[in-house]
């Protein structure tokens, strides 16, 4: 299993691991100008599992992506784990990213020419830390993925690619894990199988992580949701089920309405 | 299904921008060399005016049938490739291999047509120049004024249609095979070319040290050595390859990249070990010859100006061409990329890493490259020089040979890293959902 002693990032644990501060977020120009985020504040704490749910158009990819550094808020202040994130080259972005943040994307993007050991392994390498392949192999194990090593992404299930993109996520130790859609494309066995792991990344070892989606089912595995609508907050629901969340979700709407 | 071609070719016109490009420079080339032809034909012509503009349409006429068949063939398979998934739809809508061959193969043909219809001014210039450059060199009577007629618009016409079609009747076959198979015929072809090559090299020692048609001989060597070196090109890399570690995490993912990758830049390798080969056996070849001639304090004949022009020529055309090639080839698998590079980009390469990864790969191509088409063209001068002169290797210098390393690796490099410069701008994150 994954060793929750090696903290080598454990220096000044803040009790926030994501705090957005009036987040706003414009695409195009004048006209077409489209509001993705409009004043979002959000504070999340360490070693939750919390899901962002929303209808399509609502904000909620530009708020996971403004949050892990891939897309930068027009106004507001976006800090991870303490540090925040300040506008500048994608390079200094993506140092920034490092050790801090891991993705789990719904196309799992995976590079094809790499085995799934290598894969796994790649972000550390990038970053020019200690490659442990004995700790990547735990990890691989810890996802069911120890007899597939040597495999190569277009070899695997929709659902094994997935648990590898989770293993790459966890091997850096990040204090946040973003997961965009991870189960839109999977079946809902596999699904079922990587809500677990993302679970078990909270409760054993700790990380934080945000996932969007659109499932009420995905999103009754975490901790609590937060749903957005039209660019903005609209309501927080703690310890979710499927039922609760998809009637929420289905008058988020009128609640939009009332509020305005 | 030439309705659908016709229909793709027009809503997608710069994904046959490559496709033109290469139907355009070899037809442009084939019409300039056989309008020669023409010109010699008209009534009223010395003899050895005609020779000397029939011997030089000849020559390169043919080199410039394998040239456009080369060139339509590369691009047309990275063509295709790209297209997999396109094909793949059509063939869940009910289309028969044989309708999606029909259709690519239409594509082909009509921008091979619109290419070699654009290339008649040009070729028309180039023909004239042409002209203009063996009257100053005494090769052509001054009274021969410039043709261009049938002969030049059939073969531009019919070599550019056919390499075309040809071209891509393989390509789309080798895409819509279920099971790659391929192989054993082109180990075969390379094995074959290889050892004609070794043949031809060593019959230059049959000739004597002033005979007209010595450079013939290793010339011929060289390039048939140099084909087969391209066929084999993509084992070639993997030999170079599977010891090879790099350091830094651009290194080893650039040596991972290419592993699996090998097939795919095969073309790319393949033009630039025909470029080494054949630019530096003909200039060191032709330069051991000037030397010679002028140590010797003989005076040139026409046959041996002639054979200069050729030579320069040839060295020109294919310089041209292949760099084109190269551009066209490696712009188009770059570019091809951006979804990869975005997945390196989320996995926390920063967009040096990536353009260091890129150019790492390039780097090992062109070396891979260079060296086998230096073999190539050793094996050609060899033995060239040691007739010809009392020495083993030319007296030249490195000089020529650099020069031809330069371009390869400015040509290479520069459009490889540009390329993915520009491709580095679209964000990571569409970049990925792009393809997706």
């Amino acid at each position: 299993m994954f060793r929750t002693a090696r903290r080598t990032h454990d220096k000044g644990p803040a009790a926030e691991a994501l705090r957005l501060v009036k987040v706003s977020r414009t695409y195009g120009h004048d006209d077409s100008a489209v509001t993705a985020l409009d004043g979002v504040t959000l504070s999340l704490e360490r070693g939750t599992f919390t899901a962002v749910m929303g209808p399509s158009g609502s904000g909620k990819s530009t708020l996971l992506q403004c949050a892990a550094g891939l897309d930068r808020p027009d106004s507001g202040i976006v800090m991870v784990d303490g540090a925040e994130l300040t506008g500048g080259s994608e390079a200094e972005l993506t140092r920034f990213r490092r050790g801090r943040i891991g993705f789990v994307f719904q196309q799992y993007n995976l590079l094809d020419t790499l085995t799934v050991a290598q894969n796994t392994v790649l972000p550390l390498k990038l970053a020019g830390r200690r490659v442990d392949r004995e700790r990547a192999r735990e990890v691989l194990s810890a996802v069911g993925l120890g007899d597939r090593l040597g495999h190569r992404p277009d070899q695997l299930s929709g659902g094994q690619r997935q648990r590898v993109a989770i293993a790459r996520a966890l091997v850096t130790e990040p204090r946040v894990i973003f997961a965009d859609e991870p189960t839109g494309a999977l079946d809902t066995r596999s699904a079922r199988d990587v809500l677990l792991l993302l679970r078990e990344a909270v409760r054993v070892h700790g990380r934080t992580v945000v996932m969007v989606t659109h499932d009420p089912v995905a999103a009754s595995y975490a901790d609590s949701v937060v749903f957005l609508a039209d660019g903005r907050l609209a309501g927080r629901m703690h310890a979710p089920t499927v039922d609760a969340v998809a009637e929420r979700l289905a008058h988020l709407g009128d609640d939009v309405t009332v509020g305005v | 299904m030439f309705v659908l071609a016709m229909r793709s070719i027009r809503q997608r016109p710069g994904r046959f921008l490559a496709t033109l490009l290469a139907a355009f420079l070899g037809a442009a080339i084939i019409m300039t060399f056989n309008s020669l032809h023409d010109t010699a034909a008209q009534h009223g012509i010395d003899s050895v005016s005609a020779e000397t503009l029939s011997t030089s349409a000849s020559v390169v006429g043919g080199y410039g049938t394998l040239l456009v068949f080369f060139a339509v063939a590369s691009t047309l398979t990275v063509n295709v490739r790209q297209r997999s998934r396109e094909l793949e739809t059509l063939r869940g809508s009910g289309a028969t291999p044989a309708q999606r061959r029909r259709m690519v193969v239409g594509e082909a043909v009509a921008v091979a047509l619109l290419g070699a219809i654009l290339a008649v001014g040009p070729a028309m210039l180039g023909g004239r120049a042409l002209l203009g450059v063996f009257q100053d060199n005494g090769q052509v009577a001054r009274s021969v004024d410039y043709s261009f007629g049938p002969y030049a618009l059939q073969s531009g016409l019919g070599i550019t249609l056919l390499a075309s079609a040809g071209a891509a009747f393989l390509a789309v076959r080798r895409a819509t095979r279920q099971r790659q198979q391929r192989g054993r015929a082109r180990t075969f072809l390379a094995y074959g070319t290889l050892v004609a090559g070794v043949v031809s090299v060593t019959a230059t020692f049959g000739f004597s040290s002033t005979d007209a048609a010595l450079m013939a001989a290793p010339a011929y060597g060289a390039i048939l050595l140099s084909v087969g070196l391209a066929l084999l090109a993509p084992r070639l890399l993997k030999l170079l390859l599977d010891p090879l570690e790099l350091a830094g995490a651009s290194g080893w993912l650039a040596v991972r990249n290419l592993r699996e990758r090998a097939d795919q830049v095969a073309g790319i390798l393949m033009s630039l070990i025909l470029f080494t080969a054949v630019s530096t056996a003909t200039l060191y070849m032709q330069a051991v010859e000037s030397d010679t001639v002028k140590a010797s304090g003989l005076t040139k004949s026409v046959d041996a100006k002639n054979l200069e022009t050729l030579n320069f020529t040839v060295v020109g055309v294919i310089v041209v061409f292949v760099c084109v090639m190269l551009v066209n080839s490696l712009y188009a698998a770059t570019t091809y990329r951006a979804r990869e590079f975005g997945g390196q980009r989320l996995a926390g390469a920063t967009p040096g890493q990536v353009l260091r990864t890129v150019g790492t790969e390039t780097a090992i191509l062109t070396i891979t490259g260079v060296l086998s088409g230096t073999v190539a063209a050793l094996a050609g001068i060899i033995p060239f020089t040691m007739v010809r002169t009392d020495s083993v290797l030319p007296h030249q210098g490195l000089g020529i040979w650099l020069a031809v390393v330069a371009v390869a690796a400015t040509v290479t490099l520069g459009t490889s890293l540009l390329t993915a410069r520009r491709v580095l701008r679209t964000p990571a994150v569409e970049a990925v959902g792009l393809a997706a």
